[in-house]
């Protein structure tokens, strides 16, 4: 009989989903998705205390599949840069599951730590391929197959008459259209041209992060400190920053602050946007506009 | 150069000691108060964890009192105290401040090289005699500190432990020479045991969690007296000793411990997730097993590891029959609040013994 894996919508998902899902797939399971952030999903992470937003909703998502699957999939994935780290949250994420809740199927919590090189990934490969009872070659096969979903790169938006804002932020935070309260599509409607970290190649990132004065060992952190950067020196167009981050995010607390002090030397227009679960939409909106409108007339004049 | 750094519970004793050994001009930072951290939590950011904000009001005390060089710590993550030097100095750039700041890196290559600016025109032998005489000192007041734990909950006349041990600071800050130091560390630890004490069997409680909010009494609101002077026993998991052996020098015993310690804990924390978070899952399970009558958590809010531990904690506490209680500290923390929680944590404690004594 196939194997159901149930997959959490939530965390690193936005940046390898696609490619975990085709990986199982390619390896014979029938991959269960966790479909898109509700209320309920909120509801049921909030088991987890004191934890930042998006784990969870990461919690709340695997719960929901529970009794859907025989297998959950949560990779600890510990590092995917050599010299740094993803997240403490993400790498604690499959042990806080578990000790949270007494009905979750079989874990998948492989460990993906390529913080000393990348030969690890192919132990995690060939660790999760057996669970699924592959052999190595297979798994491997599977694997090379499923690294060419991996799109980490979005395509810019063409810029028509349009003032320009960069919003920097997690993907587990822009993509949740619930967490986010859909940003993005609000600040088009509002006649800005969006641009985000993901639309911002690894090595301008890199480059531009250069100017610290140590490198961010939080992968993500670094990629979006680095993109912010870029956008605001480079021959970016943008007329001001977004910051969007949740409360209670560890890294983004310090990484916020270096993008702000670096925005008010160019003097550049930065707002940061604190979210959480009792944010309401009504004053989140109010706030986009009051920026939009400061954009458009800075940028009109 | 007027070198200043932070404070963590007594570490500036064995700072002062380090750096004076090297020819530096030590500037006593200014010892932490409201102020401090009303300082430091205007110019951090918003949600960053306790130890960043009282750091950064530190700095910003020594600078106006005419430091010019600060030394802090680094680190290679994924706990942020690695990314405050960072952070910290583009905040005091902001504010204006004239000064250097160097981050010691754990990395030998970077730490000569801090040695040779710190220390510059010292030999080797000086600066290993430096080091030695600030091992000491921290090695006495740890020791000094351990029996504080252990007497106070026994003593007759309320405060008399503490009052030796204050004397014992006092007098280890100004002392010269291994051979004083050890003669005030013996002459305490024999007076502590001479105290009048009582007979009986106070509870034991063990401290874990994160080390700033652990070591440094101001932030953690006195938690070692306080539950010392309601009659419990507090055994703290980390002294600044246990710390540098363990992380700076890697002792091997300490590193035969971690790995004990990471057993322990791998059936609820599988993998290190930075800062202390381990060692308190595995802190907990220890003394579960040794039959302690409770533990306490104390980190500084959203403190990342922590909040990982806390969220395991529950399951640890239910599975070894311990109980837990967690103290998140942050600028907003009340005394009352505290106390409240305390007393009701020790009633639970004294309850709990009593019923296990009549044997249901």
């Amino acid at each position: 009989m196939q194997a159901r894996i149930g997959l959490p919508q939530g965390l690193l998902h936005y940046q390898y989903g696609p490619v975990w899902e085709r990986f199982l797939t390619e390896l014979g399971a029938e991959v269960v998705p966790s479909g898109e952030t509700t209320r309920e999903t909120l509801d049921s992470g909030s088991v987890l205390d004191e934890i930042c937003l998006p784990a969870k909703v990461y919690y709340g998502h695997a719960v929901k599949l529970y009794r859907e699957v025989d297998f959950l999939f949560v990779p600890r994935v510990v590092s995917v840069q050599k010299g740094q780290y993803t997240c403490p949250k993400i790498i604690g994420m499959p042990d806080m599951l578990r000790n949270n809740s007494e009905v979750l199927p079989q874990i998948i919590d492989i460990d993906v730590n390529l913080r000393q090189g990348t030969r690890p990934l192919f132990q995690a490969v060939t660790a999760a391929g057996r669970v699924l009872g592959q052999n190595a070659v297979t798994s491997m096969a599977a694997w090379y197959k499923a690294w060419k979903c991996h799109t980490p790169q979005k395509a810019r938006p063409v810029l028509a008459g349009q003032p320009a804002v960069a919003l920097i932020g997690h993907p587990y935070l822009l993509y949740d259209s619930l967490i986010s309260m859909n940003v993005m599509t609000k600040l088009q409607q509002m006649g800005l041209a969006v641009l985000t970290p993901d639309m911002v190649d690894e090595k301008t990132a890199n480059q531009a992060a250069g100017v610290l004065g140590k490198k961010i060992f939080w992968s993500s952190s670094h990629h979006l400190a680095g993109a912010a950067l870029a956008l605001m020196n480079g021959s970016w167009p943008v007329k001001g920053l977004i910051f969007m981050t949740c409360f209670a995010c560890g890294p983004d607390a310090l990484i916020g602050e270096l993008i702000a002090q670096r925005a008010q030397v160019l003097g550049m227009p930065c707002m940061h946007l604190s979210i959480d679960e009792h944010t309401a939409e009504a004053g989140f909106v109010t706030r986009l506009e009051a920026f939009t409108d400061m954009l458009t007339r800075r940028w009109r004049a | 150069m007027k070198l200043a750094f932070p404070h963590m519970g007594h570490l500036h004793i064995v700072l002062k000691e380090l750096f004076t050994g090297f020819g530096c001009q030590v500037l006593e930072t200014p010892p932490i108060t409201k102020k401090t951290l009303e300082l430091g939590a205007k110019y951090s950011p918003e949600t960053v964890c306790l130890p960043f904000k009282m750091t950064l009001g530190n700095f910003i005390e020594a600078l106006e009192q005419g430091a010019d060089t600060l030394v802090t710590c680094g680190g290679v993550g994924p706990c942020r105290l690695g990314y405050y030097s960072e952070v910290q100095k583009g905040i005091l750039q902001q504010l204006g401040y004239p000064f250097k700041l160097i981050t010691v890196e754990p990395d030998l290559i970077a730490v000569v090289k801090d040695l040779r600016l710190l220390a510059a025109g010292k030999s080797w032998r000086e600066i290993y005699r430096s080091f030695k005489q600030a091992g000491a000192k921290m090695a006495a007041l740890d020791n000094i500190e351990r029996q504080l734990n252990l007497i106070r909950p026994r003593e007759v006349v309320a405060g008399s432990a503490d009052q030796l041990g204050f004397q014992a600071i006092q007098a280890i800050d100004g002392a010269a020479g291994l051979a004083e130091i050890q003669r005030i560390e013996e002459k305490t630890l024999a007076a502590l045991q001479a105290l009048a004490q009582r007979q009986y069997e106070p509870l034991r409680i063990g401290l874990v969690g994160e080390i700033y909010v652990m070591l440094e009494p101001f932030i953690n609101q006195d938690l070692e007296r306080r539950l010392g002077q309601m009659g419990v026993e507090v055994h703290k998991t980390m002294y600044l000793s246990d710390y540098v052996r363990a992380h700076l020098l890697r002792k091997r015993e300490y590193l035969e411990t971690y790995k004990t310690l990471a057993a322990l804990a791998k059936p609820y924390l599988g993998h290190y997730v930075g800062g202390h978070g381990l060692k308190s899952v595995a802190r907990t399970i220890q003394m579960g097993q040794q039959s302690y009558d409770g533990v306490i958590q104390a980190y500084p809010f959203t403190c990342m590891p922590e909040v990982i531990a806390k969220n395991i904690l529950p399951q640890v506490s239910k599975d070894l029959d311990i109980p837990v209680l967690t103290l998140a500290y942050d600028e907003q923390s009340g005394e009352a609040g505290l106390m409240t929680r305390l007393e009701a944590f020790v009633d639970l404690l004294h309850y709990r013994r009593r019923q296990k004594k009549a044997g249901c």
